[in-house]
C-alpha cells in the first residue's frame, strides 16, 4: 500500500524519488462530487492523495492539519462549498477565517505555506479539482518531502 | 512616594470601605513574595508589585469557590487585564465579581517580556511607557526572520529540547479546556519525550491564536528556555492588521473568527487564474 503512494501512474518522481502524499478534506456537497466526478471521467491525477469525505468544511480543525503534517503527510488540501453556498448557516466562513490563521503559524515554524491550500468554491466540476490538485502537487514537488523534515529531527534527538 | 506606598493606599481604602471583600496581590511577609487574598487592612502592608506575575487563572479559581457575593480586587499588570477580559468574554469568570487595580509596567520590564501594550486599560499605578515591537529585538527576530529553512532549522532545534512538562499550558492564563486535547492519544502521544514538535507545540500555539494576550507566560514557565510566545506573533500580527483586533483589549468585541464573513470580513487569498479558489467577492 505504501509502495504505490511512492510512483505516480505516469511515473512522474519528485526530485527526492517518491511522489507527495496528500490529504484532501472534501466536504461531501462540493468538493468530494468533484473529486468523484474526476474519478469517472478517469482523468490524469498524480497519485498519492486520498480524499477525506466531510459533511461540512467546518469540520476541519486546524489541529487534523496539524495532525496531518505531524505523522509525515507533504500537504493538506481543504476543499469547501462557496463562500455565501454552504449548507449549515455559513459555516466555510469561520472555517476560512480560522484555517487561515494556520498561515502565518506554519510560516513561523517553516512549513512553507504551499504545503496548506484552502479553497472554496471549487472543484464542483472534475476538470477544476483536476487542475487544483495537479497545480498543488507541482508546488509541493519543489519542496523537500516533509518526512525527511520530521526525520531529521528525530534523528538529530537519536530516535528510530 | 513610590507606586507600592500608592498601592497599598488604594487597596486599604477599598478594604476600609468594604467595596471589596478580597484583594488578590503579592504579599512579602516572609521574604519571599507569595500570591496571597488581603481580606483587612492590616495586613495589606507586606503588599509588593514585583515580580511580575500572572493573577487570572488563579482569580478565576478564586471567585469560583468562594460564595456567590464575594468580590474580589486583583492588583495585576495589563497582560493580567487582558488575560482576565479573555475568559470574561469565554465566561469562566462573572465580570461582577472583579475589580483589577492596574498598574503599568516598567520600560525594563516590558523589553524583557517583549510587550507591544505594557499597560493596562486605566493604570492606577504607575506611569505608561512605550511597548517594544517584537519585530525590532534581536533575539525575535532570528526566530521570525529569514528563509523559510532557517526558520524550520532553527524552530527544530529549539523545540526538540521540549521536556514536555505542560508547563506552557499549565501556566498559560487562558488554557481551561478540560478535557485537554493535548492529553489525549489521538492527537499527542503520551509519555513520548520530546514532544511531536508538530503536533504538539502547533496544537497549543494554533489553539491560543485568537485569544493569546502575549503575557509571556509560556516562555516564562518553559524550564528549557523556549520562546513559545515568539509562536504567537505572527497570528497576533494577522489578526490586527486584517480585523483590527487585540484579544483582551475590548470586552464587549468578541473573536473576529467565529462571526462570518457578512459580518467582518478578511482579505481573501486568490491564486491567479485559479477558478473560484477562495473568492469571496463575487459570493458576498
Amino acid at each position: 500500500m505504501m509502495k504505490d503512494l511512492k510512483q505516480d501512474s505516469n511515473g512522474v518522481k519528485s526530485e527526492a524519488g517518491n511522489t507527495p502524499r496528500v490529504i484532501v478534506f472534501a466536504c461531501k456537497w462540493c468538493g468530494l462530487i468533484g473529486a468523484d466526478a474526476a474519478g469517472r471521467k478517469h482523468a490524469q491525477l498524480p497519485a498519492g492523495f486520498r480524499v477525506i469525505p466531510v459533511e461540512c468544511a467546518s469540520r476541519i480543525e486546524a489541529d487534523a492539519v496539524i495532525r496531518a503534517f505531524s505523522s509525515g503527510i507533504d500537504g493538506v488540501i481543504v476543499l469547501g462549498c462557496h463562500l455565501g453556498g454552504c449548507r449549515f448557516n455559513a459555516a466555510n466562513h469561520r472555517t476560512a477565517k480560522k484555517l487561515k490563521l494556520l498561515y502565518p503559524l506554519l510560516e513561523t515554524v517553516g512549513i512553507d505555506s504551499k504545503r496548506f491550500l484552502l479553497s472554496f468554491g471549487t472543484a464542483h466540476e472534475h476538470h477544476q479539482f483536476e487542475d487544483l490538485i495537479n497545480r498543488f502537487y507541482q508546488g509541493l514537488q519543489r519542496l523537500a518531502p516533509m518526512d525527511a523534515w520530521s526525520g531529521s529531527y528525530l534523528s538529530e534527538m537519536g530516535q528510530r | 512616594m513610590s507606586i507600592v506606598n500608592d498601592a497599598r493606599a488604594i487597596v486599604k481604602k477599598l478594604l476600609e470601605e468594604k467595596q471589596l471583600d478580597g484583594v488578590l496581590g503579592l504579599s512579602c511577609k516572609h521574604d519571599e513574595p507569595v500570591p496571597f487574598v488581603f481580606e483587612s487592612p492590616e495586613e495589606v502592608d507586606s503588599l509588593v508589585l514585583e515580580p511580575k506575575w500572572l493573577f487570572a487563572k488563579l482569580a478565576m479559581n478564586i471567585v469560583r469557590t468562594s460564595p456567590a457575593d464575594f468580590r474580589l480586587g486583583i492588583v495585576c499588570r495589563g497582560c493580567d487585564e487582558r488575560a482576565l477580559i479573555e475568559l470574561i468574554k469565554r465566561n469562566q469568570l462573572d465580570e461582577k465579581r472583579i475589580h483589577v487595580i492596574g498598574m503599568a509596567c516598567s520600560r525594563e520590564q516590558a523589553e524583557a517580556c517583549l510587550c507591544t501594550r505594557p499597560y493596562p486599560a486605566i493604570p492606577h499605578l504607575g506611569e505608561k511607557v512605550q511597548g517594544v515591537d517584537p519585530r525590532e529585538e534581536e533575539t525575535a527576530k532570528a526566530f521570525l526572520e529569514g528563509e523559510t529553512i532557517d526558520r524550520m532549522q532553527r524552530w527544530t532545534k529549539e523545540l526538540a529540547r521540549c521536556i514536555k512538562c505542560y508547563g506552557c499550558r499549565n501556566s498559560c492564563p487562558i488554557c481551561v479546556c478540560v478535557p485537554c486535547k493535548l492529553e489525549d492519544d489521538l492527537w499527542v502521544r503520551r509519555g513520548e519525550i520530546p514532544a511531536d514538535m508538530v503536533s504538539y507545540h502547533l496544537i497549543r500555539a494554533f489553539h491560543l491564536s485568537d485569544t493569546c494576550v502575549a503575557c509571556g507566560g509560556c516562555t516564562d514557565a518553559c524550564p528549557v528556555g523556549i520562546p513559545l510566545m515568539l509562536l504567537q506573533i505572527a497570528m497576533r500580527e494577522s489578526l490586527a492588521k486584517e480585523y483590527e483586533y487585540e484579544a483582551g483589549t475590548d470586552p464587549g468585541r468578541l473573536s473576529p473568527v467565529l462571526s462570518d464573513l457578512f459580518v467582518e470580513p478578511c482579505e481573501v487569498y486568490e491564486e491567479p487564474g485559479w477558478p473560484d479558489s477562495f473568492k469571496v467577492s463575487d459570493e458576498t
